[in-house]
């Protein structure tokens, strides 16, 4: 059933971001990489634009439109557990990777770097990129019903605090914040997601979102924002979610438009807005 | 009824929350402030661990805070959690298991320093950064409320300082001092960040005190590096306040140099200044006056009087009246004091010629670390004594006739120290004499506070990364663990479902102990997926 949900997903949704990703003018960018690498097309806004170019025509076949994967690895999310230097995807560009689907290249240097910058800037912060869409109208959707983000997420103290906080959202990537509207039971590897249902001796319940489990004690935030401490011998039963809480249709339930709106009202949410005197 | 209905409503909402007259109340439960309360006791009425059963304390539970060295975070304590900081970060664990509930770490602010800790109101803790941001978090959830810049960094201000909540405000202070700067206390706005009213620890041009200074007052320092203390009654607040820079040269500062090294009496609604008492005019030896005041009534000359107690950097410990900043009297703090033969009757330090620093060097006692420094005291109103780490140790003190420049971490000259050993002194605060010692092995490094609660028992840690159990009365020792590091914070208590707690951090992690109970086994969680 899982499986479905993703693939449905993927097809439903992904076709519908391609081009929004690839328009969005990619300035200076600091992914989780092993090292920075000193190219100077790394960061640079048209190397980048070129990349994406180049990325479009012969990459995103088997890496998917929005890096997102296929038969080729997800190379939006690879930063997050499998970090490579720039050098080492400019040498798989290059080189190809024997024995699997991956092939060499020739072209030259400077385009592979290109492309290197545009794969790069995939992990960087949605903040320092000029995420299109509708800033105001996103806040609505984030606030309003129709998306009901607010019911369960806060952002600068607004909104209700069981699931992440969002206040920072923006300092994610722009795929990722996106992966995990669409797709959010896709990761749940990020702390704060496990989904929980407590059933306490007392026969009190508790549901939420475990902060922190182990087979002795077990610290939940329920709906409400409330923090639940429990030892394990205060538990007759714990039920844990495989899936997130939060609703998995927001493909359906938001038009593309809505969807771009909120990533960029999203995207710009990075906490610290008062700025120095 | 609906009143009613919405009268239990509202009130568990408050009732969930830190009300003002909680800190008032004091630690129990609880530890609310860096120091317990806001007469900066660190003491707790606590008494279940005894003089008696200190020899059962084990260690509880360990918490490794992520990437931290030299920890100096004194830990904030409410319903069951523990909320520990580190550079630019919180972290609040589970008080009972160790476990991490959430963390917030400001990737932002680019120089990573110390953080002495948190402060909780109502549904936030508070924090500052190294770039001077004063931050407000959901104490449940970690959530982000509001981060507001109260200082510029580019003026060579940082803050390390825990904030002082105290009704509607968060009190801050300034660190700095000792690359040229202008030091400051304000008060900013629970709610918002907002500036509610800053007061500077050195005059502008022109202003009362100015004179004080015949150069170098643009950059004067007078940091506020450490928290401060607060007595509700006349609500002012009680603030040590940092040496002047140049640190080792005063020639091109010449005068008292005002208000460095003093304790500053603020108005907590307007900041105003009702009074300041300078312990060491024209400092030119880095003893700020970071130590802290500790304000209690006892019998002066058969009366009842409200004091403010300060073991001071520069060996001498005080005792100010606190309503209008009267010096009482001042002892020596340690043996060894050879820039000052005494404190005259105003107050002012008689001092010995030619204890400046040189080009060549002068060795002067006490040593730059000072007689003191910012550790957590402990007072205790059982016993009636006040528990301070005392550093008997003199150093070399050079001064250079560079030009100095701000925030070119140039502090005019240098010092070093040399041997010393580290003292737990027992202070009678109504003699100033010493009740009892309790000498430490060690490299003389001294960089912990102390802890005492209603059943005679002082926590501190030693000179080797020791957490030690004194008898409060005697000095006697109970009980230690090895902690493997240099110990550079202050221990708390807390008690949870009728257990007590003593946690203190060490160099990179937050030890809990409590007394020792046989283990039960506990079968494995039953548990569900779907």
């Amino acid at each position: 059933m899982r499986l479905v949900v993703v693939m449905v997903a993927i097809v439903v949704v992904v076709p519908l971001l391609v081009v929004p990703l690839l328009v969005v003018p990619l300035n200076a960018q600091h992914g989780r990489y092993l090292n920075e690498s000193k190219n100077p097309a790394i960061g640079n806004p048209e190397s980048i634009s070129a990349g994406a170019k180049l990325y479009t025509t012969s990459c995103a076949g088997c890496h998917g439109p929005d890096g997102s994967g296929g038969r080729g690895p997800n190379l939006a999310n690879r930063a997050l557990w499998h970090p490579l230097s720039d050098e080492a995807i400019f040498n798989v560009i290059r080189n190809g990777v024997p024995g699997a689907d991956m092939p060499p290249t020739k072209l030259p240097d400077g385009e592979t770097w290109n492309l290197v910058a545009f794969i790069h800037s995939l992990t960087g912060p949605a903040s320092e990129n000029n995420v299109p869409g509708n800033v105001e109208a996103g806040a609505q959707i984030f606030w309003g019903s129709k998306a009901g983000c607010s019911n369960c997420h806060a952002i600068g103290g607004r909104g209700a605090r069981m699931a992440p906080d969002l206040s920072s959202i923006g300092v994610r990537p722009l795929a990722a914040i996106r992966e995990s509207i669409l797709q959010p039971s896709k990761d749940l590897s990020f702390a704060g997601k496990e989904a929980v249902t407590v059933t306490l001796n007392s026969g009190a319940s508790i549901k939420g979102i475990a902060r922190n489990r182990s087979n002795y004690s077990l610290q939940v935030i329920d709906s409400k924002g409330v923090l639940h401490m429990l030892s394990a011998a205060d538990i007759k039963e714990m039920t844990i979610s495989e899936k997130s809480l939060m609703p998995e249709d927001y493909a359906k339930r938001l038009s593309r438009e809505e969807l771009r709106d909120l990533l960029a009202f999203l995207a710009r949410q990075t906490a610290r807005t008062q700025e120095a005197r | 009824m609906r009143t009613l209905l919405f009268c239990y409503a509202f009130c568990s909402l408050l009732s969930a929350q830190v009300q003002y007259q909680d800190i008032v109340k004091g630690p129990a439960e609880n530890w609310l402030t860096y120091a317990g309360n806001y007469q900066g006791w660190r003491y707790s009425p606590l008494k279940q661990i005894t003089v008696e059963n200190a020899k059962l304390l084990a260690p509880k539970w360990v918490y490794h805070v992520p990437n931290a060295r030299g920890l100096r975070s004194s830990p904030i304590v409410y319903k069951g959690v523990l909320y520990i900081t580190n550079s630019n970060s919180v972290y609040a664990v589970d008080a009972r298991s160790g476990r991490l509930i959430w963390q917030y770490v400001d990737t932002r602010a680019k120089e990573q320093s110390v953080n002495r800790g948190a402060a909780i109101l109502e549904e936030a803790v508070y924090f500052t950064t190294t770039d001077n941001y004063l931050t407000a978090l959901d104490r449940q959830t970690g959530a982000f409320l509001f981060s507001r810049k109260f200082a510029d960094e580019e003026k060579g201000i940082s803050s390390t300082s825990a904030p002082l909540a105290v009704k509607d405000k968060i009190i801050v202070g300034s660190a700095g001092g000792d690359s040229g700067m202008r030091g400051f206390v304000a008060a900013l706005s629970a709610k918002t960040g907002e500036e509610i009213w800053r007061t500077h620890t050195v005059p502008s041009k022109g202003e009362k005190g100015s004179e004080t200074w015949a150069g170098g007052i643009e950059w004067g320092g007078g940091a506020t590096w450490l928290s401060g203390t607060f007595d509700p009654e006349s609500a002012t607040l009680y603030w040590t306040t940092g040496n002047p820079w140049p640190d080792f040269t005063g020639v091109p500062r010449k005068g008292d140099n005002l208000y460095t090294c003093s304790l500053i009496a603020l108005d907590l609604d307007t900041g105003k200044m009702k009074w300041y008492f300078q312990f060491t005019p024209h400092d030119t030896h880095d003893w700020d006056a970071q130590s802290w005041p500790v304000l209690i009534d006892m019998e002066w000359k058969g009366q009842m009087r409200k004091v403010v107690l300060h073991a001071n950097r520069n060996g001498f410990f005080y005792v100010l009246d606190r309503t209008t900043g009267e010096f009482l009297r001042a002892n020596q703090l340690i043996d060894k004091v050879t820039w000052a033969s005494g404190i005259d009757s105003k107050g002012r330090p008689i001092l010995i010629p030619g204890k400046d620093p040189t080009p060549a060097g002068n060795w002067v006692c006490p040593s730059v670390k000072g007689a003191t420094n910012w550790m957590g005291q402990s007072y205790n109103p059982g016993t009636g004594l006040l528990y301070v780490l005392t550093l008997e140790q003199c150093g070399m003190y050079t001064s250079s006739s560079q030009e100095p420049i701000p925030m070119k971490n140039f502090p005019g000259g240098g010092a070093t120290e040399e041997g010393g050993q580290v003292i737990l002194r027992a202070i009678d605060p109504k003699t100033g004499k010493r009740a009892w010692e309790y000498p430490m092995t060690g490299a003389g490094r001294m960089w912990t506070g102390i802890v005492s609660t209603a059943s005679g028992v002082v926590f501190s840690g030693d000179d080797d990364g020791h957490l030690v159990a004194l008898n409060a009365n005697t000095g006697k020792h109970l009980w230690h663990f090895n902690m493997g590091e240099l110990l550079t914070a202050s221990p708390v208590t807390y008690e949870i479902d009728g257990k007590q707690y003593v946690a203190i951090a060490s160099g990179s992690a937050v030890f809990s102990f409590g007394l020792f109970e046989p283990a039960e086994s506990m079968p494995l969680p039953k548990i569900k997926v779907n």
